[in-house]
């Protein structure tokens, strides 16, 4: 046994030191990296479209112009669109992801929770352009031919809906996007609402069945409200990626730039517009504009997904308050 | 077996040098001080067992001589803890040199998720530059010290993750044995396991301490009379009793210790 | 009383098999978009697929040189993505874990994660393609990388976070430097996490079309230089089906069925890694 300590040794020890610095170094400015793609990502996308934001101000937030040719751009119609078919694809996506996480907590029988989750699953890996392709070819022309017609012949004049839910039926349009993008959006919301539903405390639901309660009154007086803030959160979710989901929409929407109060008529959205005329802008303004038109979807994107974030988290430190 | 396994040393040993020593040593996990102004000596070639209720401090006091603690921030230790004589507390000291020195083995079995043999090789291989054959010689050795070449010399290459928990208690003690440590810490180190493994690595520590300073925390008394020449007795962060085991578990000084060991609290 | 009693029955009843519906709805969803693309992509599938160019409209050709592009460019985007991913989760976890600044990074992360990939597409345009004057692989690559990034940032870190504490502070307690200790044993331990992140980012970066729109663009000829413009599969089903050519819209569906199965086949091999690795 050898008491003095050789310096060789304390050589190496102080190397090791220096390495295990370095290796912090390393792995901060990787975790860096993080930050710095989500803020350049920004700044990009900001200094990318200045040159629109300048040209047009406020005005270009509010305007519905979108010529090429005499150099006046306005964001409101796929403002308009992306809003339209994200609201559709809640109002799809939400109650079927709710139906979906409560048939997998409470009713399915136990050996069918797996594979029926599996399923679910499989649509969220299923990539964006298929779903757009599986759109224009197969979902539109059915559209068109079975559902439109009917919308047409049963709301005509019906206050409200007329107007929304009758025009030429072409397939191509808001709804038809919007109902892709809900069904697009259900893997995303009912994972994370079956995942809490499943983390709600045993004892909890077991005493409200001893009252007598039934399933459903279990989900929603006891499941539902201890859940509250990661099902707003899941909803978030969904709706951040129906803002920003471009694949499958740009396929269906019609790329079309007039207004339209009609949900059956071809429509834009922001990633739309972007993906169809990006390589096409042929003046330093036309593509700045579109540049502009990511910085907003950016925004707009970044404020629901950080919303959604809080709401998930927020259960997160209650559940590990609660052993 | 092994009733009085002292007996068997030789009586200079009792009368050991201090290997390491701590000095008004004082542990704080964030505010809460876990240990009160400790100094106790460790002496060279024996076998000290620290005893006392959950929570009175003796694995944080096992804790702070490798200084492991220093993984959380929230944890910091005052006062001094020498090992030869050196103040391993202070600034400039380097802590994989301290723990290379002060070798530790944990409650739960920690194989890493290696071969058996990349087990030890592992951490051998990065302080000396070995042959191969001096490699395979080291790890024999190794396992041989910990009682487990036998079980295992044919399976080197295999998985350490597929042995038993006492196998692979050993093996994380062939482990620490293998970069030569001067001292050992043992984590309740048979809290784990069944009866058979528990024997095998009293045994174990029989032959580790004509080479080694052991330090063992213990919740089993037994193990503590059979195993140890000297005995802590701590209580809520302090030594309350420190001596030969023999005369500590026969004639303790102090009142909380006899109770203590006659089982009447902890 | 009783009027009470079936009332809540009803209620019960109903919710029940409204969400039997709902659940029945999706799985319809997921059949029909299934089916079309098995039988709309088996029928165009022909060995040509595999070993002629993209073909100019109303000529017969193949996928190969989109399968090339495609696999170059996802392999860059491992290639870049793994390691500053694997690194920043074990920043997050091994170095930071609990602190404001893991918090901070980490909530970033998850905003990426589900970031829109047109985005990150334009920041890459701006980025790569802009300063040198002309699109190119590298650029499609490293865009592919941004968005496989936060993937294996989450999921490494997760995996690094369950690896059990006894595991480090044993491997430190050998003396061992710290990176040593995270690289060979930690990052070893949690490799089937790490593992299963890197493959649910390939799954997910494979079938990408946004990102890759304006910095790879597409390519009808055969290249193996990531400096030009290069033709890949999700860009190639995009234009193809867009057109009105009928032997275009074959192959992109071939393009999509192969697309698929690439993905679903991923996800099986995901799901037995992860099992693997909650057995150990």
């Amino acid at each position: 046994m050898t008491d003095s300590l050789p310096s060789s040794e304390a050589k190496q020890a102080r190397a090791s030191e220096a390495a295990d610095r370095a290796f912090r170094w390393l792995t901060a400015a990787m975790a860096l990296a993080v930050l710095v793609i989500l803020g350049a990502t920004g700044f990009s996308m900001f200094w990318g479209g200045r040159l629109a934001f300048q040209t047009f101000g406020l005005h270009f937030i509010v305007s519905t112009d979108w010529d090429a040719v005499s150099h006046q751009f306005g964001a409101l119609i796929p403002i308009y669109g992306t809003l339209v078919t994200a609201a559709i694809s809640l109002i799809i996506g939400v109650p079927a992801s709710f139906g979906i996480a409560f048939t997998l907590t409470e009713t399915a029988p136990r050996w069918l929770r797996q594979p029926l989750s599996v399923a679910v699953e499989l649509l969220a890996s299923i990539p964006s352009i298929i779903y757009g392709m599986w759109g224009l070819f197969v979902f539109a022309p059915f559209m068109a031919a079975d559902i439109e017609p009917w919308l047409n012949d049963h709301l005509a004049n019906a206050p409200v809906l007329s107007t929304l839910f009758t025009g030429p039926p072409i397939g191509i349009g808001m709804l038809t996007a919007g109902i892709i993008l809900g069904i697009m959006i259900i893997p995303f919301i009912s994972s994370v609402m079956w995942t809490v539903f499943n983390a709600v405390p045993p004892q909890l639901k077991e005493s409200a069945i001893a009252l007598g309660a039934t399933r459903s009154e279990v989900m929603m007086k006891v499941t539902l409200p201890y859940t509250r803030n990661a099902v707003v959160g899941a909803i978030f979710l969904g709706l951040g990626r129906a803002l920003g989901e471009t694949m499958a929409v740009t396929f269906v929407l019609g790329n079309a730039h007039e207004f339209a109060k009609s949900l059956l008529m071809p429509g834009n959205s922001i990633a739309a517009v972007i993906a169809n005329e990006f390589t096409e802008a042929d003046s330093p303004i036309y593509t700045s504009s579109l540049i502009a038109l990511g910085f907003l979807l950016f925004v707009v994107t970044f404020i629901v997904l950080a919303i959604a974030r809080l709401f998930l988290y927020r259960l997160g430190r209650i559940e590990g308050a609660r052993p | 077996m092994n009733e009085m396994p002292h007996t068997s040393l030789p009586p200079a040993a009792m009368n050991a040098p201090a290997k390491m020593r701590t000095r008004d040593l004082s542990f704080f996990y964030g505010a809460r001080e876990a240990l009160k102004s400790i100094s106790l000596d460790f002496l060279e070639n024996q076998i000290t067992a620290i005893i006392g209720p959950s929570g009175c401090g003796k694995s944080t006091l096992l804790r702070a001589l490798n200084r492991i603690y220093d993984l959380y921030p929230g944890q910091r230790a005052e006062g001094e803890i020498l090992l030869n004589g050196e103040n391993i507390l202070s600034p400039g000291v380097n802590v994989a040199y301290v723990r290379r020195r002060v070798g530790m083995v944990f409650q739960k079995p920690t194989p890493f998720p290696l071969s058996i043999r990349d087990n030890i090789t592992f951490a051998l291989g990065h302080f000396e530059r070995l042959s191969k054959a001096d490699m395979a010689d080291r790890v024999e050795e190794a396992l041989r010290q910990a009682a487990l070449w036998d079980e295992v010399k044919d399976i080197l290459g295999r998985s350490a993750l597929s042995l038993s928990g006492g196998q692979q208690q050993r093996l994380s003690i062939a482990r620490t044995l293998a970069i030569r440590p001067q001292v050992i810490l043992l984590d309740e180190p048979t809290s784990a396991l069944d009866p058979l493994s528990t024997n095998k690595i009293e045994e174990l520590l029989d032959q580790l301490v004509r080479q080694f300073t052991v330090i063992i925390v213990t919740h089993n008394l037994q193990q503590a009379a059979r195993a140890s020449q000297r005995t802590i007795f701590m209580y809520d962060g302090e030594v309350i009793e420190a001596g030969v085991t023999e005369e500590m578990f026969m004639a303790p000084r102090e009142r909380r210790t006899a109770d203590y060991i006659s089982g009447r609290f902890g | 009383m009783n009027l009470l009693v079936l009332r809540r029955k009803l209620f019960d009843a109903v919710m029940i098999a409204l969400s039997l519906g709902a659940t029945a709805f999706t799985l319809f969803w997921l059949a029909w978009i299934l089916w079309t693309t098995v039988t709309q992509g088996a029928s165009a599938l022909k060995l040509s697929i595999f070993t002629q160019m993209t073909p100019p409209p109303g000529s017969d050709g193949g996928l190969l040189n989109a399968f090339f592009g495609s696999f170059m460019m996802v392999v860059l985007g491992v290639v870049i993505a793994t390691p500053i991913g694997v690194l920043a989760a074990i920043y997050l976890a091994e170095y930071k874990r609990g602190t404001r600044v893991a918090g901070v990074i980490g909530f970033v992360n998850d905003i990426l994660l589900s970031a829109p990939s047109i985005v990150i597409g334009l920041f890459i345009y701006e980025l790569l393609v802009l300063p040198f004057g002309h699109f190119s692989g590298y650029a499609g690559g490293v865009a592919l990388a941004m968005i496989m990034l936060p993937i294996v940032v989450r999921s490494s870190a997760v995996a690094l976070e369950l690896v059990p504490p006894e595991t480090r502070e044993a491997a430190l307690a050998l003396g061992l430097p710290r990176w040593k200790v995270t690289l060979s044993v930690i990052a070893r331990a949690a490799r089937p996490g790490i593992i299963t992140g890197l493959l649910l980012g390939v799954a997910r970066i494979s079938g990408e079309t946004a990102p890759l729109l304006f910095t790879a663009l597409n390519n009808q000829y055969w290249t193996a230089n990531p400096g030009a413009p290069m033709a890949n599969i999700p860009v190639v089903i995009f234009q193809y089906a867009m057109s009105p050519y009928d032997n275009w819209h074959a192959l992109a569906w071939a393009g999509a069925f192969i697309v698929m199965l690439f993905v679903l086949t991923l996800g099986i091999i995901t799901r037995v890694v992860f099992r693997q690795g909650a057995r150990s």
